[in-house]
């Protein structure tokens, strides 16, 4: 092996060997190194691909839709709006009825109520009159009652009263003739003559025995 | 909002054909219902609806409930409905947070509940609540309000509540309302007040005949009144009969005979009127002699 570090032969003998400066290298524990870097390129977008453009092949050929070719639009848009005005002022006139018959019903119901309130207003006076009126009834009927009744109870004091007097007009004068009778009813002087007599001659009869 | 400018159904004696078309009450395609429920459940279902914040929706529910169909259902089952809805009608009334649309339909309700049955809004305490709502500054508060009263005062116990609660000074103001219907309801409710002895006496203290007469008479009126006013004109004449049943009102109501006699004769083309004319001048010169009573 060659390298050039190492001597070969004897070293004693290199002294005469002439320079070698041209040979001589810089020893050093640098290494020289060189970088060197590679790197791939970032993708690139790709074109787009043309157009594939076959040749031109074939005939040409055109066609064109003329006015009143396919349809009459006059002809055939009186249909569509026959249909669709038709709808709209059909559904109108349903919603315009409803309304009116419902206004209809509604008046029908006022007016029946407006009579009904009316009717039943009657009925409730006539019923209140009534009620009134038996209650005044009653209340005469009860009252003459009570008339025929006092007159009834003075009739019959009448006819007692009458009866009593009757009764008792005999009562007294028997009375007095009874008391009479039994001596109850004297003349207190004529009494006390009778008495002293009587008195005297007891005293005298009584002297004789 | 939708006015649901609904009438109030009276059902009794007459059935209504309503169009079976997207009005009907149940039908999703009429966005200003709420759906009803079938049956028994219509108007639990609908209150719950009611119940909700939501303006639009209660209105919706509002509007199935005054339309006609429910008042159907109602007629049919009758007592147990009513009986639940009208408490909570009332209730929600009083509460006064709702805008005048739905306070106008569920004074329309009430009215419609109270024409089949008026004991459960009396026994609710419905005439100081609607006494309430007489002095609404809404016209159609107001009307509706008079057409509960006149629907409420139809039975005694409801005569006697108007003239206890003093109703009747309020109506006597609102004879001289804008509107010829409030007009109309308020002579109503007074034609039938005027039924009972303290009705008659407080209408009497209240001088309400010379305002009656004046509803009555025809002057200045012109044709096309005439049909708007023909309920106003029957009720007032109904109201002088009444009165004319008490020796005041009868007094008062002797001077006044020509101008009822002009309503009695043929040249009244309203049939209704003149008959109810003819009625009240035979009452006021009703004498015993000539009842032909035994």
């Amino acid at each position: 092996m060659y390298d050039r570090r190492v001597v070969r032969g004897n070293t004693y003998a290199q002294q005469i060997i002439p320079t070698v400066n041209l040979y001589l290298e810089e020893l050093s524990d640098v290494i020289v190194a060189s970088d060197i870097e590679c790197q791939t390129d970032a993708f690139l977008d790709k074109p787009a691909t043309p157009l594939f453009i076959p040749a031109k092949s074939g005939k040409d050929v055109e066609t064109q839709i003329e006015e009143g070719e396919l349809f009459d639009f006059d002809r055939e848009v009186q249909a569509l709006l026959e249909v669709l005005v038709g709808k709209t002022v059909e559904q109108s006139l349903e919603e315009v009825m409803e309304e009116e018959e419902l206004a209809g019903l509604r008046a029908q119901q006022r007016a029946f109520r407006e009579l009904r309130n009316n009717e039943l207003e009657e009925v409730l006076r006539l019923k209140e009159q009534e009620r009134r009126r038996s209650k005044e009834k009653e209340r005469r009927v009860a009252q003459q009652k009570e008339v025929l009744r006092k007159e009834r109870e003075v009739a019959e004091k009448i006819a007692a009263r009458a009866f009593t007097q009757q009764y008792l007009a005999d009562l007294l004068p028997a009375v007095f003739t009874s008391l009479r009778s039994h001596g109850y009813f004297y003349d207190p002087v004529e009494k006390a003559i009778i008495d002293d007599v009587a008195r005297k001659r007891q005293e005298a009869f009584k002297d004789t025995q | 909002m939708p006015k649901c400018a609904l009438l109030a159904l009276d059902i009794s004696g007459f059935r209504v054909k309503l169009l079976d078309k997207h009005r009907m009450a149940g039908s999703p395609y009429d966005p200003s219902r709420a759906p009803v429920a079938y049956g028994r459940r219509a108007v639990p279902q609908l209150f719950s609806e009611l119940q909700q914040q939501e303006a639009p929706r209660r209105l919706r529910a509002l509007a199935s409930l005054a339309d006609g169909r429910l008042l159907i259902i109602l007629q049919e089952k009758r007592a147990e409905a009513l009986l639940t809805l009208v408490p909570k009608l009332m209730l929600k009334l009083r509460e006064e947070e709702e805008e005048e649309d739905v306070q106008v339909l569920l004074l329309s309700t009430l009215s419609s509940c109270s024409c089949l049955d008026p004991l459960p809004a009396l026994a609710s305490d419905g005439v100081s609540l609607l006494l309430h709502k007489l002095s609404d500054s809404s016209t159609d508060i107001r009307r509706e309000a008079t057409a509960a009263l006149m629907a409420l005062s139809v039975c005694e116990d409801g005569m006697r509540q108007v003239c206890e609660e003093e109703v009747l000074p309020v109506l006597v103001d609102l004879l001289r309302d804008k509107d010829v219907e409030v007009q109309a309801n308020a002579a109503g409710v007074i034609m039938y007040a005027a039924i009972i002895n303290e009705g008659k006496r407080q209408c009497l203290d209240l001088d309400v005949i010379p305002i009656l007469l004046s509803l009555v008479s025809q002057d200045g009126e012109e044709e096309k009144d005439k049909e708007r006013k023909k309920a106003l004109v029957m009720y007032s004449l109904r109201a002088l009969t009444a009165l004319a049943e008490a020796p005041q009102g009868r007094c008062l109501l002797l001077e006044q005979l020509p101008l009822l006699g002009r309503r009695s004769e043929a040249a009244e083309e309203d049939q209704d009127i003149r008959r109810n004319a003819q009625n009240a001048v035979r009452v006021i010169t009703w004498t015993p002699c000539n009842t032909g009573d035994p």
